[in-house]
């Protein structure tokens, strides 16, 4: 299995693994992406299948799997069966993008698949694919502002009013089904969170 | 007067196409090059129907969602709630029941059977025939009636639940399902019938648009159009889910990779649909249609009135959700047009840190430009139908 080599080559390359329910992720340094996904597509991993966003800055702390920075990009490569020898291996490596140089290398040469999903990280997310042919937004229009899948992108909700003064604040509220805060509901006029009249 | 030209002279135009055009099959702008007749290039620009469910979701608690995930791709929407909801089972490790399985891929079929007959309508009526579209929905309006019965709705079932199913199927719905089944296989015949054969569109299809195993693999190609193109995967055949691997059917291959293979490919297909069908219904059996752990799932409706117990549950699950265990899931199933799946990220809360869906329209439409490259402006559109994109599914 493919599947097995990527893993046998992460170990010797000292790259971090980790496997969970049934995704193999690999850990890969942000300075020798290039290197190692070449080395993957050399191994057979022919297909590219998706390209992953990830925004970890809300990312709770003391879970198994620490994050060491802000952003990160997951590959989902495929040993594309029925294709060659593909064997229907897939592998997701990933690799950390610090908050300050939100950059990192298109790999459109290795895959040209990954043109439309590089342009929607970078539309979604903000993180500059170096490389990449035609790097535009894709979803959002030319003019839009911001980056809306980060954590701090505001969602533009209204708070819920009834008639009684009680209010619900979208973000108290998912805080509060987060297990983070204990007020589900507040009260117009400065009173405290959850307090009854 | 007006000196005749020494020469007869050509300049290269830009056309723009849509986002409002009949044949876009959706909001779909295409910029296309052209010499004269001839495409030269074709640039898609997307994003006209993007509605930000993946920023949604991660606001939304994990059975809520359930009610965002069909609304991408509006033709097979089950495969959409199928996909999440198999993502996060994976998380939550919920163990769903035989019956269960058997009933989703009993609609999941179907489901599929409905998208096809669309694109055979619409696909043929971007060649500028307009009968089969009424025939076609025909059967289409059969298999939403029978949505309508189990689901209570026709498009946008709601109807997965996280560890099963939301109810039981209703008695009337086999004896019905059975119905359909026994005619259906002859009216795909018929529709073939339709068409194949036919001058118009041999010439029409036959070497059109044709993208080679190779190119399909580096332009990110799934499901029906890549198969078209010789490469035999399916996701139900290569990462087997719901059981499919104790079904017995078959993928059907083109070997060219042309326009003409796309269509026929997706017509065995339903015949391949209906097969799986056929057996599934075979295997129902009496038995319970959730998970029993009630953490995650419903209780049934009747303990509601006798069980306390089972009150607090409900009320628990309906207003907080359940939590799920820090973790990254990914399952990839087969929806009408490919590869579907939903990568779902945790932090251990009831709401998902990060959902991102692997839709496969998004990926299918980069092929395009090199399937369009050098075919007439009319094929365009014939090129583009036999993709079978769906813009709900392309933009999220």
């Amino acid at each position: 299995m493919r599947r097995d080599e990527a893993r046998a080559y992460a170990e010797e390359k000292g790259i971090p693994v980790r496997e969970e329910h049934g995704l193999l992720h690999l850990v890969l340094p942000l300075d020798e992406l290039k290197v190692h996904l070449r080395a993957f597509k050399e191994m057979g991993f022919n297909y590219l299948a998706d390209v992953i966003g990830m925004d970890y800055r809300d990312y709770p702390e003391g879970t198994s799997w620490q994050h060491p920075e802000r952003f990160a990009v997951i590959y989902e490569l495929v040993s594309m069966p029925g294709f060659a020898d593909g064997d229907g291996s897939r592998i997701y490596p990933r690799v950390y993008v610090p908050e300050k140089r939100p950059k990192l290398e298109s790999v459109t040469d290795l895959w040209p698949s990954a043109s439309f999903p590089e342009r929607e990280v970078y539309d979604l997310f903000g993180l500059v694919f170096e490389g990449h042919p035609d790097l535009r937004r894709i979803l959002l229009p030319e003019d839009a502002e911001g980056h809306p899948l980060r954590k701090d992108h505001p969602l533009g909700e209204t708070p819920t009013l009834f008639g009684d003064g009680r209010y619900i604040e979208p973000e108290a509220f998912r805080a509060g089904l987060r297990g983070k805060d204990k007020g589900l509901t507040g009260w117009r006029g400065g009173r405290r969170k959850g307090e009854r009249r | 007067m007006i000196p005749e030209p020494k020469e007869l002279r050509t300049e290269e135009m830009l056309l723009n196409m849509g986002p409002q055009h009949p044949s876009t099959h959706g909001v779909l702008r295409l910029v296309v090059k052209l010499a004269g007749e001839e495409v030269l290039d074709v640039i898609p620009h997307i994003g006209y129907l993007h509605t930000g469910f993946e920023k949604t979701m991660e606001n939304r608690t994990f059975h809520q969602n359930i009610t965002f995930s069909p609304r991408m791709d509006y033709l097979h929407s089950f495969a959409h709630d199928l996909a999440y909801a198999l993502s996060v089972e994976k998380l939550v490790g919920a163990e769903v029941p035989e019956r269960a399985r058997v009933i989703r891929v009993i609609l999941n079929e179907l489901s599929r059977i409905a998208s096809h007959l669309i694109f055979v309508a619409s696909g043929l009526l971007d060649l500028g025939a307009l009968t089969p579209y009424f025939y076609t929905f025909r059967e289409r309006e059969t298999i939403l009636d029978l949505f309508e019965w189990v689901t209570g709705q026709r498009f946008h079932h709601n109807y997965i639940r996280i560890g099963g199913v939301k109810e039981d199927l209703p008695e009337e719905f086999v004896p019905e399902l059975k119905k359909f089944l026994d005619t259906f296989d002859h009216r795909v015949d018929d529709y073939q019938g339709l068409f194949v054969g036919s001058p118009i569109f041999e010439g029409r299809a036959r070497g059109v648009g044709v993208i080679s195993p190779e190119d399909a693999i580096a332009a990110g190609l799934t499901g029906g159009s890549l198969r078209a193109s010789g490469v035999n995967y399916d996701a139900r055949k290569a990462y087997p889910y719901c059981g499919y691997e104790t079904y017995d059917f078959e993928v059907p291959l083109g070997e060219r990779g042309d326009t003409w293979d796309r269509m026929v490919v997706r017509l065995e297909e339903m015949r391949q649909a209906a097969r799986i069908i056929r057996q599934a219904v075979q295997r129902l059996e009496p038995g319970p249609i959730r998970d029993p752990n009630p953490h995650f799932s419903y209780p049934p409706k009747e303990l509601l009135a006798t069980s306390m117990e089972a009150l607090i549950f409900h009320f628990k699950l309906a207003t907080e959700g359940f939590e799920v265990p820090p973790g990254e899931a990914y399952v990839p199933t087969e929806s009408a047009r490919g590869e579907l799946g939903y990568y779902v990220v945790s932090d251990g809360g009831s709401l998902p840190y990060r959902v991102k869906v692997r839709t496969p329209s998004f990926f299918n439409l980069q092929a395009l430009p090199k399937a369009a490259k050098g075919h007439f402006f009319q094929d365009l559109v014939a090129i583009l139908a036999s993709f079978d994109p769906v813009l709900g599914d392309v933009d999220r």
